[in-house]
Order: C-alpha cells, then structure tokens, then sequence
C-alpha cells in the first residue's frame, strides 16, 4: 500500500513522494529536505527532471550579475582605483624622498664632518706654528737676556778683579817696600855699611815671588 | 524497498529506464573523468614541490605556474562532474 | 534505520524570487558590488599618508596581491595598465564563492552558471579585442591559427586545435572551472550537512553518535571552501592576465 506524502514549507508545496506503507507511521522522521522557499513543480518520483537544467544559466541572474560587475567594474575604473592608487603612489613617493631626504641629510651631516675635521687639522697646525714661533722668540731672547747678564757678569767680575789685582799690587808694593827697608836697616845694623837699595829690593821681589809661587 | 518497488513500476514506464541508466552511468563518467586528472595534479605537485625544494628562490614563480597547470588539468575532471550533472539530471 | 533523501538538485540551487525577477543570486552579485565598492570607498577616505591600517591596509593588499602575484608574474611590467579590471574580476568572484560558507547565505552565487558565463564572455571579448588591438585583425588570427615554429604540414591539424582550444574551448574552460568547482564544494555541504542531520535525528539511537563523523568532515569541508573559493577567484583572473598576455604579445 503506498501514501502520497507532501512536504510543506512556508506554505509552498516542496514535494510530493510516494511512499511504501511499511516506513510511514505516526511518528515520521522530521524531512530531510534542505529548507528552502523555491515552489517546486510537484510530480512524482521524479521530480528532478523537471523544472530547468541545473547548467542553464537563468535570464535573472545573468542580468543582476552582468549588472553588478558592470558597475563594478566601471566605478573601479574611474573612481575606486585611481583614487586609491593615488593614494599609494603619494606615500610611495613620499617614502622615498624621505629615503632621499635621509640620504642627502647623512651625506650632508659627513660633509659637515669633514670639513669640520679639516678645519681643527688647519687651526691645530696654526697653533702648532704659533706655539713654535712663540717658543723660539723665547728662546732667543732668554739667549740674549743670558748673554747680556752674563757679559755684564763678566764686566763686574773682570772690574772686580781688576781692582784686587791692584790693591794687591799696592800691598805688596808697601810690603817690599817695607820689608827692604827692614832688610836694609838689619844689613845697616849687622855690616855698618849701607847696602845698595836697589839690590835689596829686587831680592825681597824675588823671595816673595818664590813664596807666592809656592 | 521502496526502490525495489520503484524499479518494478520503471520497469514498465520507457522514459523511467532512461532515467535510472542515466543515474548509474552518471557515477561512471565522473569516476572515470577524475582519473587521469588526479594522476596529472599529483605530478604537476610533486615536480613543483622538487622544484621549490631545490631552488626556494623561485618557489613564487613556480607556485604561479603550479596553479595555472592544475587549472588546465582539472578542467577535464571538472567537465565530467558537468557531465555527471547533465546525464543526472538534464 | 534512519532517513536519508536527496532533494531534487533545482530544490538547493534554484532560489525564490524575493521580488519579482531578484532572488538570493542577484542579491549575492549586488552585494559583491556594494562591498567592494563601499571597501574602496572606505579606503580612499582615509588619510594616505600614514601607514595603512584597517580597512584601506585591505584594499592595498588586494591591489599588490593583484600586481605583484597576477600581473607581474604574467604579463609583466606593461600590464599593470589591466589593473582595475583583474581587481573587480578578482573582487568580484570571490565576493561571490565566499557566500558558500558563510551561514544564512550558504549558495555560492557561481555555483549557478550565470556569473561564471557571463564573466568568461566578458574576458573572451577583451582578449581578443586586445589581440586585434595589438596585433590587427589578421596578425591576431594569424598569430592564434598559425603559430609560428610548425612545419607547413602539421597546419592541417595544428589550425583546427588552435581555433578550437583558443576561441571555444578557452571562456567555456573558464566557466566551467569555476561553476563545477564550486558547485562541487556546494553540493558537498549540503550531502554532509544532510547526512549529520539525518544521523543526529536517526530513530536508531545507536546510529546518534555516528552524526559526529559526517559533521566533522562537514567543517573540515568549510574549511576547504574557504580556500577553494579564494584558488578560484585567483585562477580565474590569473588565467584571464595570461590570455591577455598572450594576446598581447604572441611570442611569449
């Protein structure tokens, strides 16, 4: 014995089957139809050769789709995509002159090196030559500043000299002087006669000088 | 059951026996079609893995072409899935 | 045991009108419009100067993903002219598989043949307009039918393949791979969906916990369409940049 089941959904018939007797009872499995809102053209057994081939494309959908990406792609084309690239290409830009920037300022800041180096290199060597120049008119005058006392040194020193050798000149003459008139006097006393003045004195000169050599 | 009875009444009814061979060679055609196509992908991947392996450098190249040659060979698995839905249920 | 039926195939394709000549297909087709059209949007408005974030960082990376990944690996530095067209193709399809998976929607508006058809169309038009355009009316058909490099005797064959292959094959290719891979992975839901369900809800309490096995192959399956749909967005427009390239340049 068969049964003619219909399943409704939403109030559209979805399907009509038929069914043996043996698996229909009070409490029939819930269906396992997918829920869907499509009416179906209810037939028997084989309802799925009815209706249109899954493969045709259908009129609406081709004109919604051919719809959409038209003005998908048309608004992509002179809006979206210009607008956007714009964008990109900016800031690619922008990117890379700040790479650039960058670069030029390193390359600036090693120039700046450089040429501040070169610059204490110069002024070291200045100083250098200064500090020499500055030495040498020194030494040259300490030299000079020398050479004036020690010639005024040797000025005193030779005055000095000068006057101890005639005071002392002066003193030996007074002392051959006195000691021939000692001499004299003695030869008066022990021989009575006189002795040539002239005689003692240059023997006194002599004995002193002998003394004076030893 | 059921389809026991179901055969009996195609049995009778021409335009059900068409069906119901249409049904059982439908299988056929997209077994048979996805042969060749799935050794043709296991060989495009493993070369194109052999390929990255031994030069990663050029694996996104590689990768690109991989894709392009799967798309080829799969469309003729794809057309007997078509053909498996058209004997099915054209 | 428990009750296991396939619906008819037009019952989990064929959707409702929810008005009169709109249904969920349009509605997914006019969505993939309003998103990425409201993404640039977005992206635009924000200030470019500063490092993308958010919403424009997206927008940037679906431009470089299309220069960098599509165009310079096939069409090389002249092509990025094309740019806007393969970003709305690429957009465009994926906006369109990705309602497969995503739950309310779950229909993938190019597992129905008319997105995939009338895209394929539109990239057959411009590669051979671009070839006429490049090349000239009878350089281009030369180019495609006799390709240089094969001895005059094998024209006979060569020239019927190469018609065939470039002018026929190639856009009904195109929208085949793309409506049967993602019917495929809609058709696979809905069976491991149904499956689940069916076993969860199984009068046999023994077979409850079997429910486990479908419903774990159904996520991983979710997982799956999430990368199926990206691969063929990608391959669609990928395959597009190189039929321009070639029409384009023959010798490559």
């Amino acid at each position: 014995m068969q049964h003619a089941v219909a399943t409704l959904s939403g109030g559209n018939l979805v399907s009509l089957r038929w069914v043996s007797s043996e698996t229909t009872d009070t409490t029939m499995p819930t269906e396992m139809m997918m829920t869907t809102d499509t009416p179906m053209v209810a037939s028997t057994a084989v309802a799925e050769t009815t209706g249109p081939n899954p493969i045709s494309p259908e009129m609406k959908e081709l004109q919604w789709g051919a719809g959409s990406f038209i003005v998908l792609f048309i608004l992509m084309r002179l809006v979206l995509f210009p607008r956007l690239k714009k964008g990109m290409d900016a800031r690619y830009a922008g990117i890379r002159s700040d790479h650039e920037d960058a670069d030029a300022a390193k390359s600036g800041a090693r120039a700046d090196v450089v040429a501040y180096e070169t610059a204490l290199n110069d002024v070291r060597a200045q100083a250098a030559t200064r500090i020499d120049a500055a030495r040498q008119t020194l030494d040259t005058e300490r030299q000079s500043q020398l050479a004036q006392v020690n010639s005024r040194i040797a000025a005193r020193r030779a005055e000095a000299d000068e006057r101890a050798s005639a005071v002392k000149a002066a003193g030996r003459g007074q002392i051959s002087d006195a000691v021939a008139a000692i001499a004299t006097r003695a030869g008066e006393i022990a021989s009575g006669r006189t002795p040539d003045a002239a005689v003692v004195k240059q023997a006194v000169v002599s004995a002193m000088e002998s003394a004076g050599a030893r | 059951m059921e389809v026991l009875a179901r055969l009996a009444a195609a049995a009778a009814d021409p335009a059900e026996a068409k069906n119901i061979a249409a049904a059982g060679s439908a299988g056929f055609a997209y077994g048979l079609a996805a042969i060749g196509p799935g050794i043709g992908i296991g060989i495009i991947f493993g070369n194109a893995i052999e390929a990255m392996a031994r030069q990663p450098e050029a694996a996104g190249m590689v990768r690109t072409t991989m894709f392009l040659g799967i798309a080829f060979t799969e469309a003729l698995a794809l057309i007997g899935f078509v053909v498996f839905i058209l004997l099915k249920y054209a | 045991m428990f009750a296991f039926e396939f619906p008819p195939i037009n019952e989990i394709l064929r959707w409702q009108d929810i008005f009169p000549g709109f249904n969920k297909i349009a509605l997914i087709a006019v969505a993939a419009t309003v998103i990425s059209v409201s993404l640039f949007l977005i992206a635009a408005r924000q200030d470019y100067r500063e490092a993308p974030t958010g919403t424009r960082n997206l927008a940037e990376i679906s431009v470089e993903f299309i220069e960098e990944n599509i165009i310079m690996q096939t069409m090389g530095r002249d092509g990025l002219g094309w740019t806007p067209f393969l970003l709305s193709l690429f957009l465009f399809i994926y906006l369109c598989n990705v309602p497969g998976i995503i739950p309310i929607l779950q229909m993938p508006a190019t597992a129905r043949m008319a997105i995939p058809i009338f895209l394929a169309i539109v990239v057959w038009f411009v590669y051979n307009v671009t070839g006429i355009k490049h090349q000239g009316f009878f350089g281009y058909f030369k180019s495609v039918l006799f390709p240089p490099g094969v001895p005059k005797a094998l024209y006979v064959l060569v020239t019927p393949i190469e018609f065939i292959s470039t002018i026929v094959v190639r856009p009904f290719s195109l929208a085949v791979r793309l409506f049967a891979n993602m019917l495929a992975g809609h058709l696979l839901l809905v069976i491991f969906a149904l499956l689940s369900e069916a076993l969860f809800e199984a009068r046999d309490k023994v077979l409850i916990p079997l429910g486990v096995l479908p419903f774990g192959m159904l996520i991983f399956l979710t997982g799956f369409e999430v990368l199926v749909g990206f691969l063929q967005a990608f391959i669609f427009t990928i395959l597009t940049a190189v039929y321009i390239a070639g029409a384009a340049h023959p010798e490559h």
